[in-house]
């Protein structure tokens, strides 16, 4: 009977670490956000997200830093990066909204992005980093 | 109406003096390495904002930090939660660099030269003086430069716990690359 118990408990025991360590495990080797999955929570005109940023920059980092933002626009400029990335400049090349498509996302997204052209309107759902000269949207994706 | 025509020359050419004294990027390379042998800490971007004034040999560098990109998610989380607090105010979203060159540079001569550049960085909210070297390529069509400078995350209060102390390098290893082109507005 005594045996028994103390089997019981082990057992216990060993299935509260199994669990633990497997929630350790995945929170050290958490997946990167993909914004492709995410709802925005935010979706504006890339001019209203500059005008927010030019009014209160102090608010407006503490508002939409990190979060899911959808913004469109007319596309000014496409530059490609050393990294594969693209970058879209919307509204305006200098002082616009600048949407970081990564280069694992511009494989996924090759026909919509090849489609976009200077001149044409675009959407884009990315997380805000800030205000440097533009508004940056990271972690890109077509919307 | 001599007077005018002269004025008019002169205006032009002062006019494109300021426009072609402006350098900048948006896309500089900027990575940092605070690696222990516990513990490999890199983390890199490709969007700092710079600009060069080659006439008053100015530099200034900004770059936010949500943007720089880790090996793990959790270092990407706890480097901005825990570490710089990036989503505090606009000052603690940002590390900034305004400095000017020390040394001579002939922005005409194409040739690769090392400079002390001096200035201010900001990080966390805190500003400190300080010193590097960069090495400045000026080219036709934009000017190549990188430098390389350590800075010791206590002096900009940026905590480290005890826990971690020994994974996390003493002094951070900053490394900047970037290619300039005409600023023209």
């Amino acid at each position: 009977m005594k045996k028994k118990n103390v089997r019981i408990l082990l057992g216990i025991l060993f299935a509260g670490l199994l669990i633990g360590l497997s929630a350790v495990y995945y929170v050290f080797n958490m997946p990167r956000r993909d914004l492709s999955k995410e709802k925005a929570m935010y979706q504006m005109e890339a001019s209203q997200l500059v005008a927010d940023f030019k009014k209160d920059e102090n608010g407006a980092t503490t508002k939409y830093l990190d979060k899911a933002i959808s913004v469109s626009g007319e596309i000014k400029a496409i530059r490609t990066l050393d990294n594969h990335s693209v970058v879209f400049s919307l509204e305006d090349a200098m002082e616009g909204v600048s949407c970081t498509v990564d280069s694992a996302e511009t494989v996924k997204n090759k026909a919509r992005l090849e489609e976009l052209k200077v001149g044409s309107k675009a959407s884009f759902k990315g997380r805000c980093s800030g205000m440097l000269m533009d508004v940056q949207l990271i972690n890109c994706v077509p919307d | 109406m001599k007077k005018l025509l002269l004025f008019a020359v002169v205006g032009m050419f002062f006019s494109t003096l300021e426009a072609q004294n402006i350098y900048f990027t948006k896309d500089a390379k900027i990575n940092f390495n605070s690696s222990t042998p516990l513990e490999d800490i890199v983390a890199e971007t490709n969007q700092g904002t710079t600009f060069i004034d080659i006439v008053k040999n100015e530099v200034k560098f900004s770059v936010l930090t949500t943007s720089f990109k880790f090996r793990r998610a959790l270092m990407e989380e706890h480097f901005n939660e825990n570490y710089m607090e990036s989503s505090k105010n606009k000052e603690f979203a940002k590390a900034k660099f305004s400095g000017t060159i020390t040394s001579p540079i002939d922005w005409k001569s194409e040739k690769k030269v090392t400079v002390e550049v001096k200035g201010d960085f900001t990080m966390h909210g805190v500003t400190k003086p300080i010193t590097l070297q960069a090495q400045i390529t000026p080219g036709k069509s934009g000017i190549a430069a990188t430098a390389e400078f350590r800075i010791v995350p206590q002096d900009y209060n940026i905590a480290i716990p005890a826990a971690v102390q020994d994974k996390i390098a003493k002094e951070v290893t900053i490394k900047v690359d970037a290619n300039y082109t005409l600023y023209q507005h």
